[in-house]
């Protein structure tokens, strides 16, 4: 199980890869006598779940709540039912933005991975000198603020920025001229917004994948060479098997993050142009604060906290194969 | 193809992408300094007085501080109990800060933003502090338990031959023992809390005497959109203080989450 | 870890059900402030003790941001008990967070709040601004503003319609959306500030012919096209038929004429006589551009006059939009800046009123004109930088004409996206006239069967 709610970096919890190790702990734990009062455990325990329960259970609750009524924030709410809910998927607008959201994940986690498998197999295939800089630097993009990251790709992006400004020399070189305003786009705006997210995610499922390939039997890859197996056979018969487990977790973090998508829209483009880079999680602030639709802005919130939800369960099983 | 080829055609692809994780942030560094050209810190010097960054990454720095260290001292606590003692009631708890660890900032912002402005707690730093706190708690109990049950019961054994009470084991044995775990822990909770936008923007709605780094710069390039340099410098101001923690403690904050990987 | 999932949210969805079980409807608490006109109106500021004020307004560019500081020190001499905390945000931030900040628990004082359905008549049907009838007595507003400028600051107590109701604030400042041409340039064409649309068309042509943007235009953030497009509805369609469709009162934008502007906007963005990719250039990037070169001509509003003026010197030049034919009087989007409100659950609402009173004196006339801005009401000093004597005399030929149309993003609180996302698509080619006009129109008629 993996930390998804404020997550950026990695959590190959303790947890998470190893039941088989937990386990036994927890049995050594129930065969030790009991030292103390039992209730003490609840003393313990209390400060954090107060804090836990008063300022994230309790607004899950409240949104929910706020979900089955039309608010504008202000006055008195009148009882809605599941309408909110149904707009969710009725509403074009938000439609769409659950649209994009599907293309999002293709750039924020399967992406992602697929570059992190190709560069796992490239370090862990030879000896890599300054590995330990190139795992640090790959890594940076994690441990930045998203406004400042969308500050820089902004830059990036920006009609004399660097990408234009290579696109130009192309096209001095008679290539067809590719510039474009990027983040004002209709067709690319998305996209170039989902290759932010790509930069920012490689270094998290790189991370989780070196740590799960130092796992992997050194003894599996002299085999397979024994076998003749060149680096894409070595790559399918040993390392992808051995990387199913840190692939579940690095797929997992990385399409919440594209869930969580909000700091990079609205610093970036603000939804547009037209509505093309509309997110729910933009949109959830949007309504909720730019135009008065409470509930609706809820009832997208909830909708999202349901499919992180489903996406950890979900990824889990489908990667893994199994439903342990 | 050669082993030697090989090799240089990995580093090669290796430094590729270095090239295009660090290129934003060159880029960054040298339109704040004006480079290449002329050295200068003048735009950092606008920047600083004019998006008033001072008193932002004081406001930054408070409450990091704050929700760290209540953070971690509420996961140590519930982290030791749900790990090493049995009491009633102990499964049903972890359960609950299990549920916690999904939940979106973007699930739950919108009915804290009503009820705080009930309570009168928008614009405040409790305001900002505690839901991050009750955030990081979730991650802190789950982490912090993991690392309880990891550690050797004949420690906790001594411990009580030697007459000390569970507050004291923990404190003074588990505690410093744990260190490493403890202090990735705190790393994450700090970059997070640190790097956290929709809730101030939201929180902080009409004192800008209390907006955070992140949300400084937004206003910001809201102010001077059209100067990129000055832009960057703002970027590189608030960015810098994390990036210069993961710097130093990469290699423990790496190696820690990796040792956890591993240990399964 | 699938297993523990599961389990988890089993406990959550179990915890959910039963606290949502118990909890209490939504605004049933019912924050909504109380909007009375003050029964009592002090206006003597000097008794009300150490007071300070908060004030958010949006004056973040060149000569509006020097005359609000003067006021604001010359205010604070005036009354030293009186200290002032002033905010100030760019236009679009201020328009993100001016709903939440007014909904909070501890808000502003003064706030300058944007005219129209999308955002006053909100604030007012939500309660909260304060309606200002009692300060206007003991002030003579209405005698120091003509009807009309009222008007545009007055909606009625349900929000439902703007121009009757009660007043919700004042302004300092005069706007008009004209024409910035830049002189060398034109000089180096060898052609003539355009008079009439013929003209323009034709330099327009002559422009992009030799090379040169005819039009510097960013467009990022939906607004400026609706202000372009604005340009064109007041030539095509005249403004009584605008004042009408913006206010709710007649007329479908689905109009012939109201497609036909869209379509002349289609039009010049295919033959390129607009800024490449324009939808990723910043609004506030534009006249940037323009000082830099970039464009001959560049549609604006007169809060970038002051900016302008002093990066390109006497190279700018300033005028109305061009006319049907020679001579013939012209409308434009314009009239009065944001104005000044007071927030229903502000302590201070005299002194506030008394601030507010203070920087639209005729005194302060003077000191817009002084830090080079355009007044709303006549000054008795003259502008003393070229470009803002060119921005006084359109505004005083415009005002002569009775010749300004509201904003079109005042029509409905969500017409910026709702329309202005549709004319993003039609500057890029992806969206057809008749189809951005059906668009403004469906969210029209929402908006106007909710009222």
């Amino acid at each position: 199980m993996t930390t998804v709610a404020r997550q950026k970096t990695p959590e190959p919890g303790p947890e998470a890869s190893g039941s088989s190790n937990a386990r036994p702990a927890g049995r050594r734990a129930r065969s030790r006598p009991p030292g103390e009062p039992r209730a003490v455990g609840w003393l313990y325990v209390l400060p954090a779940l107060v804090v836990y329960g008063a300022f994230l259970l309790w607004p899950l609750v409240r949104g929910a709540q706020f979900s089955l009524y039309h608010w504008d924030g202000i006055g008195q709410a009148t009882w809605a039912g599941l309408s909110n809910y149904t707009a969710t998927w009725t509403d074009p607008t938000l439609r769409g933005a659950f649209g994009h959201l599907l293309v999002l994940i293709v750039f924020y986690a399967i992406l992602p991975c697929c570059i992190a498998f190709v560069l796992v197999a490239v370090m862990s295939r030879t000896k890599i000198r300054g590995l330990t800089f190139f795992r640090t630097v790959l890594f940076m993009p994690q441990v930045i603020a998203m406004v400042a990251v969308a500050v820089a790709w902004q830059w990036v992006y920006s009609t004399h920025g660097p990408v234009n400004t290579v696109l130009g020399w192309l096209h001095a070189l008679g290539l067809p001229d590719w510039r474009h305003g990027w983040l004002g786009d209709f067709t690319f705006a998305l996209p170039a917004i989902g290759l932010v997210g790509t930069w920012v995610e490689i270094g998290l499922a790189l991370v989780l994948f070196l740590a799960g390939v130092q796992k992997i039997p050194r003894e599996l890859y002299e085999a397979a060479r024994i076998d003749g197996a060149g680096a894409i056979r070595e790559f399918f018969t040993v390392t992808l098997p051995g990387l199913r487990r840190e692939l579940s977790v690095a797929l997992t973090l990385t399409t919440i993050m594209a869930v969580r998508n909000f700091d990079l829209i609205y610093m970036a483009t603000a939804g547009g142009p037209g509505d093309s880079t509309k997110v729910p999680a933009y949109e959830v602030y949007n309504r909720t604060f730019n135009t008065g639709e409470v509930g609706l802005g809820c009832a997208i919130g909830v909708t999202l906290a349901v499919l992180a939800f489903a996406i950890t369960a979900g990824i889990g099983r489908l990667v893994e194969g199994k439903g342990e | 193809m050669s082993r030697r080829y090989e090799r240089i055609l990995n580093h090669a692809v290796l430094a590729l992408f270095a090239v295009v994780a660090l290129f934003p942030m060159i880029g960054i560094v040298a339109q704040a300094l004006q480079l290449p050209g002329n050295l200068s810190f003048d735009t950092f010097r606008v920047a600083w007085n004019e998006g008033h960054f001072a008193a932002y990454l004081r406001n930054s720095v408070i409450v990091t501080a704050v929700t760290v260290v209540l953070a971690s001292t509420f996961s140590i606590m519930a982290g030791y109990a749900l790990g090493v003692m049995r009491f009633r009631g102990a499964g049903a708890v972890f359960l609950l800060f299990l549920a916690g660890l999904t939940i979106p900032t973007e699930a739950v912002v919108v009915p804290l933003y009503f009820d705080l402005r009930s309570a009168g707690l928008d614009n405040s730093y409790a305001g900002l502090i505690l839901p991050q706190v009750a955030m990081s708690v979730a991650f802190g109990t789950f982490w912090m338990r993991a690392y309880f049950r990891s550690v050797p019961p004949s420690l906790m054994e001594a411990a009580r031959m030697d007459g000390a009470s569970s507050w004291t084991t923990l404190w003074r044995v588990l505690v410093p023992v744990g260190r490493p775990a403890i202090l990735t822990m705190v790393v994450l909770i700090t970059m997070w809390t640190w790097n956290e936008f929709l809730l101030p923007l939201v929180i902080v709605n009409s004192d800008e005497g209390l907006r955070t780094a992140p949300l400084g710069l937004s206003f910001f390039q809201g102010a001077h959109k059209t100067d990129y340099s000055l832009l960057m410098a703002g970027a590189l101001i608030i960015a810098a203080p994390i990036v210069i923690v993961y710097v130093f403690l990469q290699r423990r904050f790496i190696a820690g989450m990796l040792s956890g990987a591993i240990k399964e | 870890m699938p297993t523990l999932m599961r389990r988890g949210t089993v406990a959550a969805a179990a915890v959910l059900v039963t606290a949502l079980a118990a909890a209490c409807a939504p605004g049933s608490s019912n924050d909504k402030p109380a909007s009375k006109a003050p029964a009592a109106v002090s206006t003597d500021v000097a008794k009300a003790g150490n007071v300070t004020l908060t004030v958010w307004d949006q004056e973040v560019q060149g000569g509006l941001k020097e005359q609000i500081e003067k006021l604001n020190a010359q205010f604070e001499a005036k009354y030293p008990n009186v200290k002032i905390k002033r905010v100030s945000r760019s236009f679009s931030d201020l328009q993100k967070t001016l709903r939440l900040a007014l909904s909070g628990s501890n808000p502003p004082d003064v706030v300058e709040a944007n005219q129209g359905y999308a955002s006053m008549a909100q604030y007012v049907k939500d309660g909260m601004l304060l309606p200002l009838g009692a300060y206007d007595q003991a002030y003579g507003w209405s005698k120091r503003y003509p009807k009309g400028l009222l008007d545009l600051n007055s909606v009625t107590k349900d929000g439902k319609l703007i121009g009757s109701g009660d007043l919700y604030g004042v302004s300092l400042n005069g706007e008009i959306v004209g024409l910035y041409y830049n002189k060398e340039k034109l000089a180096k064409l060898g052609i003539q500030p355009p008079k009439t649309w013929d003209e323009f068309e034709q330099a327009l042509a002559t422009a992009k012919g030799k090379g040169e943007v005819p039009i510097a235009f960013g467009n990022l953030e939906k607004l400026p096209a609706m202000q372009l497009y604005g340009i064109l509805q007041d030539a095509a369609t005249g403004k009584e038929a605008v004042r009408k469709l913006v206010f709710g009162s007649g007329g479908s934008w689905t109009d012939g004429p109201n497609v036909q502007a869209a379509q002349k906007l289609a039009d010049w963005a295919k033959k390129g006589y607009l800024t490449k990719d324009s939808n990723a250039v910043k609004w506030d990037d534009t006249p940037v551009n323009f000082a830099k070169g970039e464009g001959l001509f560049m549609f604006g509003g007169t809060w970038w006059a002051p900016d302008l003026n002093d990066r390109m010197k006497d190279k700018v030049g300033f005028m109305l939009p061009p006319a049907p034919q020679a001579g013939a009087p012209v409308a434009t989007m314009g009239g009065e800046s944001l104005p000044w409100s007071i927030t229903s659950k502000s302590k201070h609402a005299d002194v506030a009123a008394a601030y507010i009173n203070f920087i639209t004196s005729p005194e302060a006339m003077n000191v817009a004109v002084q830090a080079g801005s355009l007044p709303v009401l006549p000054a008795s000093t003259e502008p003393d930088k070229p470009l803002m004597k060119e921005v006084s005399a359109a505004w005083a030929e415009l005002s002569k004409n009775d010749g300004t149309t509201p904003y079109i993003d005042y029509t409905t609180p969500t017409f910026t996206d709702a329309f202005g996302g549709p004319l993003q698509g039609l500057v890029a080619g992806k969206k057809s006239a008749q189809d951005a006009m059906k668009a403004a129109q469906d969210d029209y008629t929402a908006f106007q069967k909710k009222k």
